[in-house]
């Protein structure tokens, strides 16, 4: 008897699921609106003279943890300001073996390798996924296709404590700060 | 020239056997539709509206693959268990009155007919499995020929249930006995409910339908006896699968639901709403439950159902005494 | 309806095929590495007397990517992001572990909503993992077309929520790379927790819906004394997590040796006696309903605060460890998590020798003991139970 009442509700569940609407999104059709933070594709940016913001610094190429990024630089006048600056000459980015983990965006000191929303589109041939300069700053044109995400607001977001005290204070102000979840635990026993 | 029996049996068969292969292959459709809904899903949707075309695209794309032999199977009896299949599914279709006229051969042992060619479906399955070559698909044949002969007995018991109470084989003559004294799931009380349920659930094992499917278990046996078989060979299994269980349904509701009888509407459009409302169960069922390991299919066969069944067939027959 | 006990046997792992009397001959069957239900390429070789299962053999292996000696080589900033890869069912807690490790070696003090993020992160990703376990199971349990398939779907369903939190927290759905050596990278976007709520809301409700396809006589009928693991050789074999608490003995790193701030929670540490596939299965059903309770507790209280106590990363030799080493135990779904840290002072940016203690792989270790004895449908259940995940397991 046990089997018939445990099988007709499991009939049940599914019977009332299938009323449902279904969660499928049809891809092609309809997109998923995608977080601000999405991190898809790579781009380089200008600043507000079209300048390059890339510095050719080579950073982002010894921080890259599948070392798929390399950058050569060079010095040269600026269109813009005709000073002399470091400019990357060549910046390749394999997105092939790219993990996608941020870590040149955060620490790029110009703000100039950002995240953008959408992906590459696939393609046939591997060069389709290798992201040459053109590329990268191609898509960085519209500004629309930025993600959220660049070196500057990444700081933000983990700026460490303020005090400009010297580290052993600011060790000690981290227990200090244990007090302040007592709140915590007496909401807590009234959830 | 219809009264020569060669060529009206031609015709019909060839009517049902269209008919059939037509309804099997959007009855898929239908299974996947119902399937993705109850899983949250949308089912086929791209190949024509509401992907009511899908089937003609499996079977365009089963049709272009290669049908690949592997090197040690049995070449012959892996290209022949396919086939037989499907003709042993479709075969019992023969008898199943779908109107009071449209049936291929009223035979005067309709019952045994059909249920000894659903009780043989077990060997073209072993045939391929052990054709394969396959240690899965063997161990699903195993499992396949362990399941059928010992479910073919509690499905026999079942239907000899409205054979003792109409006192004919001809399934023809059960369905007419239904339309003048009452369909056999409402009357004896309980008798025809426990019959038709236990038959129901016996057919559901024949079928290999989940919560009964082990020969196949995918997780199990990669896919059973048909692991190796591939493209339009694979296609045929399936659709004889298919097949198998809406037969069986017709067959269901042709013992104990009362064939083509009942009010108001034409005969053919009964037994249509019985056949898929038994079948659209089997379904839900299958898409709702977990699958049972094979001892413990053993133990509900041999240690609940049959005993069941001999009750059943005994009040029936205490019943028909009883009751002139 | 009772098991049908198929014949009394101990199982053995060093059982001598040889000598061993076989009612007929022993088959032997190569589960894996392409099988549908061994969780990832693993291979299980099982010697067969009839239907039942004499001896096992694990393979495991096929996934070696050669982690830990990638680590030597990276500098510690580097790593979170490569260790998403090792149990990637559960991203986020890998993050954690090896990063605590980093902070111990370097003593640096994660600041408190860090602490707090964390515990909310991990207990989230706890949940996002038993119920990819809880789907799997259930294809195990009823065959990729069967009714396993419904509770799989539903399944991820819910846990496509928890990932559109950690991708609007974190802008990833899997490579999260959102710890930090000292902290967290990503704060919580506004309207995150308001989210959070409503997605444990929704999961609570849908989960209480289809666990009652779960009471089903079948399920217990396939689980009951199916596995059975006792106490002595779980702790034996260095068995952790659900699978050493469904075996009655009462042990969470979470509790036992808090981190975070799993101290200020008062956890309730799911146990289950029994030690069986049932027993395995009402653990990490406890566990998410007490995931779901730490994350509402705490994501109301997040502190305000610093997210990091260390700059931001600027240069790849940012982060220097003196010589030293270290071990760090975290609490994964799977179990206990190691990491053992060894610096040397003569590379300081990256670690002299990192050793991973893999939970899944110590858990893997049961298959020989466990196995034999059992049917070929009961020896895929077990396999499911058991929650191994072959990334951690050959790292």
């Amino acid at each position: 008897m046990g089997y018939l009442t445990a099988t007709v509700q499991s009939l049940y569940t599914t019977l009332r699921e299938s009323l449902r609407t279904p969660s499928t999104i049809e891809y092609p059709k309809v997109k998923r609106v995608r977080a601000p933070r999405i991190r898809a594709s790579f781009a380089l940016t200008r600043d507000a003279q079209g300048d390059e913001n890339c510095i050719g610094c080579k950073k982002c190429e010894k921080v890259c943890p599948s070392e798929v990024i390399a950058v050569t630089m060079a010095k040269k006048p600026s269109p813009v300001t005709t000073k002399a600056r470091g400019y990357a000459t060549d910046f390749t980015l394999n997105l092939q073996a790219c993990i996608v983990c941020e870590l040149c965006v955060q620490v790029c000191p110009t703000d100039a390798i950002i995240m953008v929303k959408d992906q590459e589109k696939p393609g046939y041939e591997r060069e389709d996924l290798t992201l040459t300069m053109d590329r990268l700053y191609r898509n960085g044109e519209s500004k629309e296709r930025w993600a959220w995400s660049n070196a500057t607001i990444l700081g933000e977001h983990q700026k460490p404590p303020e005090a400009p005290k010297p580290p052993a204070p600011a060790v000690a102000a981290a227990p200090a700060a244990a007090p302040a979840p007592v709140p915590a635990p007496e909401k807590k026993e009234g959830a | 020239m219809m009264e020569n029996p060669w060529i009206s049996g031609l015709v019909y068969s060839a009517v049902l056997v269209t008919v059939l292969m037509t309804a099997i292959a959007w009855i898929s459709w239908f299974e996947r539709k119902v399937a993705g809904r109850m899983q949250s899903r949308l089912g086929p949707t791209l190949v024509g509206p509401f992907g009511l075309f899908q089937p003609l695209a499996d079977a365009l794309k089963a049709l272009q693959k290669e049908g690949i032999v592997p090197k040690d199977a049995d070449p012959f009896l892996y290209r022949f268990a396919p086939p037989l299949t499907m003709a042993l599914a479709l075969g019992t279709a023969a008898v199943i009155p779908f109107t009071p006229h449209f049936l291929g051969s009223d035979l005067d042992i309709g019952v045994l007919y059909a249920l000894a060619l659903s009780g043989m479906m077990a060997f073209p399955i072993w045939i391929a499995s052990w054709a394969s070559n396959n240690k899965y698909a063997l161990i699903g044949g195993m499992r396949m020929v362990a399941q059928g002969i010992s479910y073919e007995i509690p499905m026999v018991l079942a239907a000899l249930v409205p054979v003792v109470l109409s006192g004919s084989l001809s399934l023809g003559d059960i369905v007419e006995y239904q339309h003048v004294n009452g369909w056999f799931v409402l009357w004896p009380p309980g008798v025809g409910l426990g019959a038709f349920m236990l038959f129901f659930t016996t057919a559901l094992a024949e079928g290999n339908r989940i919560p009964f499917d082990i020969p196949e278990a995918e997780s199990e046996l990669v896919a059973g006896p048909t692991t190796e078989y591939t493209a339009i060979n694979w296609t045929i299994f399936a659709a004889s699968e298919y097949g198998h269980s809406v037969i069986t349904s017709a067959l269901a509701s042709t013992l104990f639901l009362g064939g083509w009888s009942g009010p108001w509407l034409p005969p053919l459009a009964w037994m249509v709403i019985k056949t898929s409302v038994l079948f659209v169960t089997i379904t839900w069922i299958r898409w709702s439950l977990l699958r049972l390991r094979s001892d413990q299919l053993m133990a509900l066969c041999w240690k609940y159902l049959v005993p069941f069944a001999l009750m059943l067939l005994l009040v029936a027959g205490i019943w028909t005494h009883v009751r002139p | 309806m009772a098991l049908i006990p198929t014949k009394a046997f101990v199982a053995d792992p060093y059982l001598d095929l040889e000598t061993y009397q076989a009612d007929a001959d022993l088959m032997t069957l190569s589960l894996g590495p392409q099988h549908p239900s061994t969780h990832g390429v693993f291979r299980v070789v099982l010697h067969m007397d009839g239907e039942m299962i004499v001896k096992a053999v694990p393979h495991a292996g096929y996934l070696h990517r050669g982690v830990e000696k990638l680590c030597e080589k990276l500098s510690y900033s580097n790593i979170t992001p490569i260790l998403d890869k090792n149990d990637y069912v559960s991203p986020m807690i890998n993050e954690q572990a090896a990063n605590m490790a980093f902070e111990k070696i370097m003593n640096i003090e994660v600041p408190l909503r860090a602490k707090y993020l964390r515990t909310v992160l991990a207990e989230m990703q706890r949940i996002a993992s038993h119920l990819l376990w809880l789907g799997t199971f259930a294809i195990d349990l009823g065959g990729a077309m069967g009714g396993g398939t419904t509770v799989f779907m539903y399944c991820f369903r819910e846990r496509e929520l928890i990932l559109d939190l950690f991708e609007a927290l974190t802008g990833c759905r899997f490579h999260y790379n959102t710890h930090c050596v000292g902290g967290n990278r990503h704060d919580v976007p506004p309207g995150w927790s308001q989210g959070v709520h409503q997605a444990l809301d929704l999961i609570e409700a849908r989960l209480a819906e289809y666990l009652g396809m779960f009471d089903h006589p079948i399920f217990v009928d396939r689980t009951r004394g199916v596995g059975t693991l006792d106490a002595e050789l779980a702790l034996e074999l260095g068995v952790t997590g659900p699978l050493l608490r469904a075996s009655g003995v009462d042990h969470d790193l979470r509790r036992d040796a808090p981190y975070h701030v799993y101290d200020l929670v008062d956890l309730k540490v799911a146990v289950a006696s029994g030690g069986d596939c049932l027993a395995r299965y009402q653990v990490r059903v406890e566990e998410m309903k007490e995931s779901a309770r730490i994350v509402r507790l705490l994501i109301d209280n997040l502190p305000a605060g610093p997210l990091s106590s260390t700059k931001p990363l600027n240069m790849v030799t940012q982060f220097k460890a003196t010589a030293g080493q270290v071990y760090v135990g975290v609490e994964t779904p799977r179990g206990e998590l190691g990491t053992w840290l060894i610096a040397d002072g003569k590379k300081a940016t990256s670690p002299y020798r990192m050793k991973i203690r893999p939970p899944s792989l110590h858990n893997a270790a049961v298959i020989p003991y466990v196995l034999p004895g059992h049917t070929l449908s009961d020896a895929i259940a077990i396999l499911g139970s058991l929650d191994p995940i072959m990334g951690e397991v050959d790292r």
